[in-house]
Formats: C-alpha cells, sequence, structure tokens
C-alpha cells in the first residue's frame, strides 16, 4: 500500500492527535503497546478482498462512509434497558459509544475476590491488567498460517478504558455478568474500540454476556476480548451482536486455556451489515473443552462472516464447534474453521460443524473447514452442508396440521434455536428466541 | 366415513398400490396386514399426501370430500391423523411448542380462536397421563434423543392431543416392547369409540391382541386379497402369509 493511501485511512487519520487524550481516558502503562500496535498496523491498513482472510467481506464502509468518536453521549437507564437483553438481570458494565458510562453501570456487591467493572476504576488490578493485556491476542509461536490481526492492532493501538473481569482462585460468581457497548449516534456514525479482558483464576466460574447493540444512528465498533482461563476454570462467554443494519462490526476473540478448563462460546450475530467475528482459542493444558456455538441470521444485504481458529497444543483434549448460519434475502455468510492439532497434542478429540440454510436464491454461503493436523492418534471431524429444510421435518409438521409457510418458519426457527438452548442463562435464551423469531418473521 | 376406489400408486417408477378398494364406517377398527413390501406403508403414506408417491389411478373420500386433492395439513386439519412408522427428530422445536402449533393451525383451518393457554396446558397435563409420558419429555425437542417407544408413545399422545376423527397407525407396533405396546394400544383404545375409525397397519398380528380390530384386510402385492373379521389375524399368524399366497395362486 502507499503512503498517499495510509495517510488517507480515516481510522487512523487523527491518531496523533487522539493519542493524548486515549492515554487520559485507561490506565497509564501503555505507551510502548499502543505505539508497537499502531507501527504494525501502518504497515498493512485496511484489509481488501485480495487478502485470503478477507476474500468475501469487503470493507467499502470504513473507507467510503463517514464516522468519527462519538464521545459524551448521553443515555438514561430506560434507554438502555429498551434494548435487546438490556434489562437482563445482571452484573451490568456499559459503555456507550466506546466510553465507560458508571451511571449505567451496577457492579456492586460482587463476591471476595471479584472485580468487575472498568479499567479506568480498577487501579488496585492494574498489575493484573499489564500482566495479561495484551498477552493473550497474539499467534506468536502458532502453527500455521494465522487469523487476520489488523483490528486487534488496530483496537490496541486506540487502548483506553475497558472492562475487566477478573477472579480470583475458586471465586464462582453465579450472577450472569453483563458486558453492554451501545452505538448511539447521529448520521456520523459512532466509531469504537471496546476492549475487555476476561481473567479466570483457578476453578473459578462465570456466566458472561458480552452484547452489542444500538440505540440510535449507526456504528463502527472494533472490540477485542481476551479471555484466559487457568487450570479448571469455567466460561460461559454468550456473545450477542444485534447493532443496526448500516453498522460495521469487526471483532476478535482470543483465549487461552490452561489445563482441565472448559470455554464456552455462544455466539449469536443477528445485526450489522458487515459483521465479522474471529475466535482464537489457544489450547495450551490437557484435559480442556472447548466449545464454539454460533447462530447467524443475514438478511437484506447483511454480510456476516465468522472465523474460528483452535489450536490444540496439548494432549487429552476436546473441542465442538457447532456455527450455523441463515441466510435471506441476499444475505451472505462466511465461516472459515481451523483446527491445529500440534505434534504432542496426541488424543484430541475435535469436532467441526458448518450448516447453512439458504432461504432464497440470491443468498450465498462460503464455507472453509481448514484442519491441520500434526500429530497422528487423534479424532477431528468436520462437516459443512449448505441446504434448505429436511423434507422429512417439514412433511411431519404438515401432517400435524401445521401449513407450509408456517412449518418452514418453524423449521427455519428451530435450526437456529438448537444454538440457543446451549445459553444457559434462562433470561437471555428466552429474549433471544424472541430476537430471532422476530428477525426471521421480518 | 373413509372410501378408497381402485387406487394406485407409484415410487418413481415403481407401481406399488395397484387397485386398493376399502370403506371404512364410523367407528370401525379396520386392520391391514401384509408381508414386507406388499405396499402398506405406502398406503398410509398416499393417505397422508405424503409427495414422493404418485397416485397413479383411483380416488379416496374422506366424509364425501376428494382427500386426494387437499395438501397434508388440510388432511390433518380435516381430521386425518397419521401416527408415523419412524416419527422424526425436530431440535430446536419443544414438544409443547410442537403441539400447541398444530392444535391451533388446525383450529384457525375452521375459522376458530387460538385454545386458551390454560386449556392447551389442562389437556397436556390429561393425555400425557393416559399415555404414561414423563412430563420433562414435553420441553424437550420432537422427539429427539427419545427411545423407539418413546416416540410411538409420543404418536399416540400427538393422536390423543389432536382428537382425530380418522387415524392411521403405521406399523406402531414396530421396535416396541411388551410394556411400551401396552401402553401404546391402551392409548389407541382410550380413542376408540364414537364416530371415530382407525385403520391400523401391522405385519404382526401381536398388536391386534391388544387392539382387536373389527375387519382384517390382507395386502399382498399392492392389492387387497382377503378380508375377514378379527379371526383372519389369528389365521395368519398361525400359518403365515403362505397359505393366502396359495389360494390367490388358486383363483387366479
Amino acid at each position: 500500500m502507499t503512503a498517499t493511501s495510509l495517510s488517507s485511512d480515516p481510522l487512523v487519520a487523527a491518531y496523533d492527535e487522539l493519542l493524548p487524550v486515549l492515554t487520559v481516558d485507561g490506565l497509564p502503562g501503555f505507551e510502548e503497546l499502543r505505539a508497537a500496535a499502531i507501527r504494525r498496523y501502518r504497515e498493512s491498513g485496511i484489509p481488501t478482498t485480495r487478502d485470503e482472510e478477507f476474500k468475501y467481506t469487503p470493507l467499502h464502509a470504513l473507507t467510503e462512509t463517514k464516522y468519527r468518536f462519538g464521545y459524551g453521549a448521553n443515555l438514561t437507564r430506560e434507554d438502555v434497558s429498551g434494548l435487546l437483553l438490556g434489562d437482563v438481570d445482571a452484573i451490568t458494565v456499559v459503555f456507550v459509544n466506546g466510553q465507560f458510562a458508571p451511571d449505567l453501570s451496577s457492579t456492586d456487591s460482587l463476591p471476595n475476590g471479584a472485580y468487575i467493572g472498568s479499567f479506568s476504576e480498577a487501579t488496585e488490578f492494574e498489575d493484573d491488567i499489564k500482566a495479561h493485556l495484551g498477552s493473550i491476542a497474539h499467534f506468536d509461536g502458532r502453527l500455521g498460517s494465522t487469523n487476520d490481526l489488523r483490528f486487534v492492532d488496530l483496537n490496541t493501538a486506540y487502548l483506553g478504558d475497558g472492562t475487566l473481569v477478573f477472579l480470583e482462585k475458586n471465586v464462582a460468581v453465579e450472577r450472569t455478568i453483563h458486558i453492554v457497548h451501545v452505538v448511539s449516534a447521529s448520521e456520523v456514525a459512532a466509531l469504537s474500540f471496546p476492549r475487555i479482558l476476561i481473567v479466570l483464576g483457578e476453578n473459578a466460574e462465570a456466566k458472561v454476556i458480552e452484547s452489542y447493540v444500538t440505540f440510535a444512528g449507526n456504528g463502527v465498533t472494533i472490540p477485542v476480548t481476551e479471555v484466559r482461563l487457568a487450570a479448571s476454570a469455567r466460561l460461559e462467554h454468550n456473545r450477542l451482536q444485534n447493532e443496526s443494519l448500516a453498522s460495521t462490526h469487526i471483532a476478535n476473540i482470543f483465549v487461552d486455556q490452561a489445563t482441565t478448563s472448559v470455554y464456552t462460546s455462544n455466539n449469536i450475530n443477528f445485526g450489522a451489515s458487515v459483521s465479522r467475528c474471529d475466535i482464537n482459542a489457544y489450547v495450551g493444558g490437557e484435559h480442556c473443552e472447548t466449545w464454539l456455538n454460533s447462530a447467524n441470521v443475514a438478511a437484506g444485504s447483511q454480510i456476516i462472516d465468522n472465523h474460528t481458529r483452535i489450536d490444540h497444543a496439548q494432549p487429552n483434549c476436546q473441542s465442538f464447534e457447532v456455527y450455523k448460519s441463515i441466510l435471506k434475502d441476499n444475505g451472505v455468510g462466511v465461516f472459515n474453521g481451523k483446527i491445529f492439532v500440534y505434534e504432542d497434542a496426541q488424543k484430541t478429540d475435535a469436532k467441526q460443524t458448518n450448516q447453512a440454510i439458504l432461504l432464497s436464491p440470491t443468498a450465498t454461503m462460503n464455507t472453509k473447514p481448514q484442519l491441520e493436523i500434526f500429530a497422528d492418534d487423534v479424532k477431528c471431524t468436520h462437516g459443512a452442508t449448505i441446504g434448505q429444510l429436511r423434507e422429512d421435518a417439514l412433511f411431519y409438521l404438515r401432517a400435524r396440521g401445521i401449513p407450509l409457510a408456517e412449518a418452514q418458519g418453524l423449521l427455519v426457527y428451530a435450526f437456529a434455536a438448537e444454538v440457543l438452548e446451549k445459553i444457559t442463562i434462562d433470561e437471555v435464551r428466552g429474549k433471544l428466541e424472541a430476537a430471532l423469531f422476530e428477525k426471521l418473521a421480518s | 366415513m373413509l372410501t378408497i376406489t381402485d387406487l394406485s400408486a407409484r415410487v418413481e417408477e415403481k407401481e406399488i398400490l395397484k387397485g386398493i378398494n376399502l370403506t371404512i364406517n364410523p367407528g370401525e377398527v379396520h386392520a391391514i396386514m401384509g408381508p414386507n413390501g406388499s405396499g402398506k406403508s405406502t398406503l398410509a403414506s398416499v393417505l397422508a399426501g405424503r409427495s414422493d408417491y404418485e397416485v397413479t389411478g383411483g380416488s379416496v373420500e374422506l366424509f364425501e370430500q376428494d382427500l386426494l386433492e387437499l395438501e397434508p395439513d388440510e388432511r390433518a386439519a380435516e381430521g386425518l391423523f397419521l401416527a408415523f412408522q419412524y416419527p422424526v427428530e425436530i431440535p430446536g422445536v419443544t414438544n409443547t411448542y410442537f403441539l400447541r402449533s398444530a392444535i391451533n393451525a388446525i383450529r384457525k383451518y375452521h375459522g376458530q380462536e387460538d385454545m386458551p393457554p390454560k386449556e392447551f396446558m389442562a389437556l397436556v397435563k390429561e393425555k400425557a397421563a393416559l399415555m404414561e409420558l414423563d412430563p420433562a419429555m414435553l420441553s424437550r425437542s420432537v422427539n429427539e434423543g427419545f427411545s423407539g417407544g418413546e416416540k410411538k408413545r409420543n404418536e399416540i399422545f400427538q393422536m390423543a392431543m389432536l382428537d382425530p376423527k380418522f387415524c392411521v397407525l403405521d406399523e406402531t407396533d414396530s421396535g416396541l416392547d411388551i410394556d411400551a405396546l401396552k401402553i401404546v394400544a391402551n392409548g389407541v383404545n382410550a380413542l376408540r369409540g364414537g364416530d371415530r375409525g382407525i385403520l391400523v397397519i401391522t405385519h404382526y398380528q401381536r398388536l391386534l391382541d391388544y387392539i382387536v380390530p373389527d375387519f382384517v384386510h390382507v395386502l399382498m402385492d399392492g392389492r387387497i386379497v382377503k378380508s375377514g373379521g378379527k379371526e383372519l389375524a389369528l389365521e395368519l399368524e398361525e400359518k403365515g402369509y403362505d397359505f393366502i399366497k396359495e389360494e390367490v395362486a388358486a383363483r387366479a
């Protein structure tokens, strides 16, 4: 890329002017991390469809539309509770346009040994944040071709405030932890770089929802979430992306698992014009479980792109991955699932499934499983199906009196609802089921 | 109530039903028996309207309506119920949701309002008890992970819930142990009586010990070759299908 086009990259055009503001907003001591990240980002810039990892996902919106930081937006609790999942009973951390909103958050009455809140208020945990932040979101020393890090670098370059979930050894938080990112913009879209760090100590346990929703206007949201699970820690990591339909959302999640930890991701994407989510799980201990579940609905001209990467670096671990997409109208789905089984990772049991239902002749699904196995005693399977609804199930429903259109609707719903069933927080699952129903009916 | 006249049907290029004639009056229970490949399940599928089967001749009337003109869901709404030989698993749809959708779809067809939730739940409770179904099964996905016996009980439970006018039981006894068979038969017998017609399709006589038919028909090579009372089933059990084959050969 030439120097001229670099300077015109609107994502970093005003970076040098903004830098002093960023340092005020978050914790001190991240200067080097930011500087290295912006340097790496500037070497490559915005990916194009010529980049393998963005082949089906054009990012024109980042160069052709207007957006800016939207600090200072004022929302009330009522505004937030009216949004999807906005009223879930939970320990809640709210960010509006990337800015922490203490008045909208509810983080009191935490158990001992737990911190859930913003970086800016986590002064006691400064060292912990420094120890982990940025140390999970990388591919150093990993096998094979990697997923793209440009938006991770960009997010780190803009590192300011963020959310920390920190549980000490043996701490189990029973209440749901909800991290909400709301976009509230006018005619110009709001740019934000949400950052989340989740660190669970040995044998700690939590259920988190990370949600991205829109109050008004559109967003350009580029989040990075880092998750570190110590031995025997268990995390249910639910994620909802339901931003307005002209938004751009590019998320990266990195997970680092120690021995016997269990990580479950339930990744739900209904919103945005371009929705991209990469999940990279590094399984660095034995006897771990990694569950990646995902339900996606693309309607209109939405593009919903999911990339996953699981690194099985140690023996005796299991991973189960089920990614489902429903594509209507001109909707486009993309799935790229990488699984690496390292030479030492004998007895790995990895199962990957990608299924899509196309509801119109102009909907598209691009799917690419990518398994690279360097151990010899492993069980790795993958399957991708792209199709219409099951005839036998349709007939069964009709034979009970349910008319064709309704039967089709029910089966499409059920296809995705099967993923929602993995969410163990009843209130959240119920609301997402209703949202799915509505999204399919529209 | 059900009149089948000279019905023939094929799957792809293969002629399976070759002229079936059968009349079932209100309140009667008929059994159709026959060896494998005789066309028993094809008949059930054609009645319910499965699209893999092409009707090549004849007619079927249910309550003086041309059944073959109706869509599968319209047939169900008109009161036809097929208990499937292989009930289908539908992950993601709970039994309760499925049944409520079915009941309300049929009510809508008849221009009625949805069933009030309270009434629905009371009905579910009553019929689940009849079929000795664990209430926990109702909130599970339709047939998903059910044992063979549970699936068949679930079929008859649905039948009890939908209160059809005419029932076709397609090999409902297959894959059942004796306890499950009794529960299923009890459920069916509880639905006997009044004007409801029942057509039991089975390979073995065993089921007919519990659901005693008024009439028995033997289906062979796509035709009903012999009809009689319930004693015909016992005769078949004793002598096998060969004696009928010989009779048919002698007639020809």
